[in-house]
């Protein structure tokens, strides 16, 4: 079985609403749950006909080849998140995957993941194979407040350290979870952080690896119509350079000095 | 078994479906799809002289029943797309199409001469109607534009030339003679509608271009009527295309007059749609008793 991305149809085993607009899926599919890798993501569609058009990308945030099972954290915002929240188990959907590069750099004592509100799901997968690794993972957990925080009780298993921070207080530290960053780097030897799901902490592992201390790498999203380097519409500014990377193709996780911010 | 090929401009396709031009790349992602081999032909994304970065972002947008883009055409240029592309393309197998843009007419000439001297190219597909470069400028929506690119690329190349059209015009069908007249072999139609998307939050144009090209089946209608009025007054083939989904819609097309039929957008939506239409057409022109896939070609027009 190659790793090329395949079009397959996928089985709903399970759609469960999490809080308030959050929708935790799990599909049944055979081929893709054996051959995603961590970092990679799937299109999904769901629906019949042609409206809404496209289908939707999701980071795979776990992958079981036994149980051949694939889950993904769905923020729900929109037409298409909202047919996804409508799923009853037992339906076919159409997904393509695995999609993006796969992460295949373990050499690193220990990794930081700087996460805010469904920015959690993307670096799920990774946490897991850096855990079974025996690489030292060390969670932070940014929301509003603690009924946002989510995709903690996939992290918490593999987590050597699970940090929480809101920023009404309701949970953790209140303020801002960069801070707990700071701390953690004074405290242990982390040499990579990857970061989602907030712009402000991304610039921030930025700062943090112009500087030197860590090896920064930030998940980012595009509107992409294809996911497969096709449409070219998830273009993200490369730093420096001048010209576009796609998040589909080159990313969804870059180098965070790759990229414009 | 029927007979699925058609004859573009004195060249053979095994069937009449390929992509429209910067919708399928044929790389190593889509090796677990289907084979390339299986198309009616190939086509590159638009190729331009010099490298080309592309618009900035947001560059697509959903729009109900299809999408806007503004891509812009990323391009890394002639030199290093024949020294790494052209090879890949032509080793597939089926006959490989093209697709240029000259931003003067001398550009169109050295690009098409080039494009001719690889001697690996069937036929060079001129894409006179991208409505979103920063240039904005359409060649086929102007009747002596399009007439002199059209002439002035014949004069450079023994290759068939396809000229694709805009539908941005009063009447497409016009701009098909005017395209046969300067010397055109094919015409593929029709390209994106102009269209755009206001953000009513944030008060502005949604996509980085602001204008955009609307595709997909929103537009397939029209594309529809642009094919059945050209059929008529041309005596070149026509390449269909605009919202292609289905099999069916691909029928269609060749009803209305069409010779061969391109699939676009539907592409990003299902990767198997092009070999899902080959298979579909040739399963319709068997079931209504037709030995050949030419046979429904215009057949709407009686």
């Amino acid at each position: 079985m190659g790793r090329h991305p395949v079009y397959r149809s996928a089985t709903v085993l399970e759609a469960k609403e999490e809080g308030r607009d959050y929708l935790d899926l799990l599909l049944r599919e055979p081929e893709i749950s054996q051959t995603t890798r961590p970092g990679q993501f799937l299109m999904i569609r769901a629906w019949p006909g042609v409206d809404p058009m496209l289908p939707r990308p999701f980071d795979i945030m776990q992958a079981d080849p036994r149980e051949q099972t694939l889950r993904l954290f769905v923020k729900v915002e929109g037409r298409g998140t909202a047919l996804l929240k409508s799923l009853k188990p037992g339906t076919e959907v159409k997904i393509t995957g695995p999609l993006g590069r796969p992460i295949e750099d373990f050499s690193c004592p220990s990794m930081a993941f700087l996460v805010r509100g469904a920015g959690a799901a993307a670096v799920v997968h990774l946490a897991e194979e850096a855990r079974a690794r025996g690489i030292g993972v060390y969670t932070i957990l940014s929301a509003s407040a603690a009924s946002r925080i989510v995709c903690r009780k996939y992290l918490e298993p593999v987590s050597t350290e699970l940090l929480i921070a809101t920023d009404d207080g309701s949970e953790g530290y209140e303020g801002l979870a960069s801070d707990l960053l700071d701390d953690l780097l004074r405290r242990k030897t982390v040499d990579r952080v990857y970061t989602c799901g907030s712009r402000r902490f991304a610039r921030h592992v930025q700062r943090l690896d112009r500087e030197g201390r860590i090896k920064g790498f930030v998940f980012l999203e595009g509107l992409m119509a294809c996911g497969m380097g096709d449409c070219h519409g998830c273009a993200v500014q490369k730093n420096g350079q001048g010209g576009y990377f796609l998040v589909c193709r080159d990313g969804p996780h870059f180098p965070i000095a790759e990229v414009v911010l | 078994m029927i007979d699925t090929s058609v004859e573009i401009a004195g060249v053979t396709l095994p069937n009449p479906v390929l992509p429209a031009s910067g919708t399928y790349e044929v790389d190593e992602v889509h090796a677990g799809f289907f084979s390339p081999s299986e198309l009616g032909a190939v086509i590159n994304k638009t190729i331009f002289m010099n490298p080309r970065p592309g618009n900035p972002p947001p560059r697509i947008w959903e729009t109900p029943c299809g999408m806007l883009n503004a891509i812009g055409i990323p391009s890394e240029g002639l030199e290093r797309f024949l020294a790494d592309q052209l090879p890949r393309l032509r080793s597939l197998g089926p006959p490989v199409i093209l697709s240029i843009a000259g931003n003067s007419l001398q550009e169109w000439q050295d690009l098409a001469a080039a494009v001719d001297r690889t001697g690996s190219v069937d036929m060079v597909e001129l894409d006179l109607s991208c409505p979103n470069l920063e240039e904005g400028f359409i060649w086929a929506a102007d009747e002596a534009a399009l007439s002199r690119v059209v002439a002035s690329v014949v004069k450079v190349t023994r290759l068939p030339v396809i000229s694709k059209l805009s539908p941005n015009v009063r009447d497409i069908s016009e701009m098909a003679v005017v395209a046969e007249r300067a010397g055109t072999a094919a015409v593929s139609m029709v390209n994106s509608y102009q269209g755009m998307a206001i953000d009513i939050g944030t008060r502005k144009p949604i996509l980085g271009n602001i204008t955009g090209g609307l595709t997909g089946p929103a537009i397939r209608p029209l594309a529809i009527h642009g094919v059945f009025t050209t059929f008529k007054k041309i005596t070149v083939p026509i390449i269909g295309m605009g919202g292609i989904a289905t099999w069916q819609d691909a029928v269609e097309f060749l009803l209305a007059g069409a010779t061969a039929v391109a699939v676009g957008t539907q592409n990003f939506v299902n990767p198997l749609t092009m070999k899902e239409v080959i298979e579909g057409i040739a399963g319709y022109v068997e079931e209504a008793g037709f030995s050949s896939v030419r046979d429904i070609i215009g057949l709407a027009q009686e």
